[in-house]
């Protein structure tokens, strides 16, 4: 076995509830805390249980899921080159607490519990029960990122996350190479547009 | 060796994308190539009949030859060739339009890469494939967007659009695939219906998803967003009528005629309220852009090959105006720094005059004023309109008017007599390309004005190719 297979397999071997967890903490992180590399930190993260996510669905193809994670890294490098070049520009970095911490805590919550009964009551076609718990706390972190923050990066993490739920989901259905290929595609060029936007922002 | 049309006519304009990154200082350089690259891929397109060959230098293209790309076939049909010629030919114009307000601009290589992408979505079948190559062709436009400076809210909201919309497109795929399964189960259909309707509205920015157009426009760099509401909206326009067109039960539900008449009306008079209540020049050019999608939708409401030829009209008629708005904003922005507030503009008239000019007609055209092709092409709309219902008319040209009014209070300001002594506001010395540029741009839109049947034959052909409607 090649050092490559062995680490597929262990990662292979946690669990999809496990990997669920992971996503979990990892968003709440990204959600709760206003210092840049934390939040990039905790991306990274939620890429690599996105990829234990993806083993189930690619079980012939562990290699694919290896793609997805290293895709997303790709992007968290350009997510963390583009914030230091922002840091540069004036910001200090600090850690902190987002400023509407209560409600922040309020919403997710509420969401959560939301994404896990939607979970149980609904079956999405072709997606096991625990992998479909993964989807919907994805698009849920999509929609939390995106409705209640301005700041470029984090809205991008939340359209990054509404493109791994849809990856996940439409994987699924049809794991073909094609469509598997052009979903990196996207999901590098939004990483680099966001990474661009961030830094476009520090001209004004 | 021989090339199949589509590996050419996606190739070729990825290739020189390529290239013209690296030839970016050249600000000409580029200008010219990307512009030539285009506009050669659109007369390539005109004069080759679809079952022709090309042959240069041992070199074959056969446009009709299809690309079999994994098992999936890449094909141009002969309905793609108005699309293709659309999209390269308006890219190649704006390239020039561009070429003195961007320099050393990511603009032409990406604008060029964006352009063979959105060919692409004409030549595959699978809306899956479609909705991907239309969602990288729409991120790539973000790139060139805030160059010139100013917040990048805009391109934000354009990318979190743009993607929001493909879930919905992508979903439908597996819909699709299921209703070949179970041909009886009409609810996947309704399904596929709704979730493609949110997902265009998204992408063309209908109202309630019509955020991203007046942010992009308001902080976004003019020839780009030009770009963007053209090319992409265009590409977009023409991916909705040949889903009408390979779909026939989406055109035949039942409420199809009264939700794109009441969505195009909602549009147009959302977007005149909002433009006629506008103090900035950007986000005025936004909103006059919502109305006219709106009337596009309400020319497809009409349900007869006549609205859709009027719909096509309207999308010739948009590189002229928009273009000629685009220079006169980029031109008074120069002026002012960046802003283009009505405070910062007062008197503007007579620092830059030919900047002025330029956004006033085009204005006038964008809002379907004479002379102008927009206004050919409106008045057409109302009065297809007003035979089967004169009230929808009279609120479509209540809304394009709230857009000159907008236009109309522009103008009151930027003519507004400087208080100061003369000589002591800075007068902008406008580039004379760029007032070369201007005056074409006028001369064509009178012209086209006068003569709107040139582009009128145009778009009845166009349209012809959709023969969803009787």
């Amino acid at each position: 076995m090649t050092p490559f297979a062995v680490w597929l397999d262990r990662i292979s071997g946690v669990t999809t509830t496990t990997a669920v967890w992971g996503l979990f903490l990892s968003g709440a992180v990204i959600y709760f805390i206003a210092e840049w590399r934390l939040r990039v930190l905790a991306l990274f993260a939620q890429y690599l249980f996105i990829g234990v996510l993806f083993t189930r669905v690619f079980v012939d193809r562990p290699e694919m899921s290896l793609l997805k994670v290293l895709v997303g890294w790709l992007v968290c490098g350009a997510l963390f080159l583009s914030v230091r070049i922002r840091q540069t520009a004036g910001e200090k970095p600090h850690f902190h607490w987002a400023a509407d911490l209560p409600f922040r805590a309020l919403s997710l919550v509420m969401m959560t519990v939301v994404a896990y009964l939607a979970s149980q009551r609904y079956t999405l076609p072709f997606v096991p029960q625990d992998l479909a718990l993964g989807c919907i706390l994805l698009a849920v972190f999509a929609l939390l990122f995106i409705g209640a923050e301005e700041d470029v990066g984090v809205v991008g993490v939340g359209v990054l996350n509404l493109l791994a739920a849809l990856d996940l989901f439409y994987s699924a259905q049809d794991p073909g190479l094609v469509v598997t290929g052009m979903l990196v595609m996207v999901n590098l060029l939004v990483g680099l547009a966001i990474s661009y936007l961030t830094v476009a922002e520090v001209q004004t | 060796m021989t090339i199949a049309g589509p590996l050419f006519v996606l190739g070729v304009p990825l290739a020189v994308a390529a290239v013209l990154q690296i030839l970016r200082r050249w600000t000409a350089i580029s200008v010219w190539l990307a512009a030539l690259t285009a506009a050669g891929m659109g007369v390539l397109l005109t004069l080759l009949p679809l079952g022709g060959v090309w042959t240069f230098r041992g070199l074959t293209v056969e446009l009709a030859r299809p690309l079999v790309v994994m098992g999936r076939v890449v094909q141009i049909e002969a309905a793609d060739i108005f699309v293709l010629r659309y999209i390269f030919f308006t890219a190649a114009a704006l390239f020039l339009l561009a070429w003195r307000f961007l320099p050393h601009s990511n603009f032409f290589p990406v604008g060029l890469a964006a352009a063979a992408l959105f060919s692409g979505v004409f030549m595959v079948e699978q809306v899956v494939y479609t909705a991907l190559l239309v969602v990288m062709g729409a991120i790539l436009t973000v790139f060139p967007l805030h160059e010139s400076g100013g917040a990048a809210k805009g391109g934000l909201r354009y990318l979190v659009y743009t993607v929001l919309a493909l879930p919905g497109l992508m979903v439908t795929q597996l819909l699709l695939d299921l209703f070949m399964v179970f041909p009886n189960d009409q609810g996947l259909l309704n399904t596929a219906t709704v979730l493609l309707g949110v997902s265009f509205a998204i992408l063309f920015g209908a109202v309630p998803f019509q955020s991203w157009l007046s942010a992009v426009s308001s902080d976004g760099s003019p020839p780009v967003v030009t770009y963007l509401f053209t090319v992409n909206t265009g590409t977009v326009w023409f991916l909705l009528l040949a889903y009408f067109r390979n779909y026939p039960w989406l055109s035949q539900q039942a409420a199809f005629g009264t939700l794109f008449t009441t969505l195009g009306l909602v549009m147009m008079v959302t977007g005149g309220v909002l433009a006629a209540a506008q103090q900035r020049l950007g986000r005025l050019v936004g909103y006059a852009t919502l109305v006219d999608n709106g009337a596009m939708l309400l020319a497809l409401g009409t349900g007869r090959m006549e609205g859709l030829a009027l719909a096509a009209l309207l999308l010739l008629a948009r590189p002229f105006s928009l273009g000629l708005m685009t220079l006169g904003l980029q031109g008074l922005r120069q002026l002012t720094g960046g802003l283009d507030d009505h405070l910062a503009l007062e008197g503007a008239a007579f620092r830059a005059p030919w900047s002025t000019m330029a956004f006033l007609v085009g204005g006038i055209a964008l809002a379907g004023f004479p002379l102008s092709l927009g206004f050919a092409a409106r008045w057409g709309l109302y009065r297809i309109t007003a035979m089967t219902n004169f009230a929808n008319a009279m609120v479509a040209l209540g809304s394009a008017a709230a857009v000159m009014l907008g236009i109309v209070i522009s103008m009151r300001v930027l003519l507004t007599r400087p208080v100061a002594p003369p000589g002591s506001a800075p007068v902008l010395k406008e580039d004379r390309l760029v007032v070369v540029l201007i005056v074409a741009l006028l001369l064509v839109t009178l012209a086209l004005g006068f003569f709107p049947s040139v582009a009128s034959n145009l778009a009845v052909e166009m349209a012809q190719w959709y023969t969803f409607f009787p």
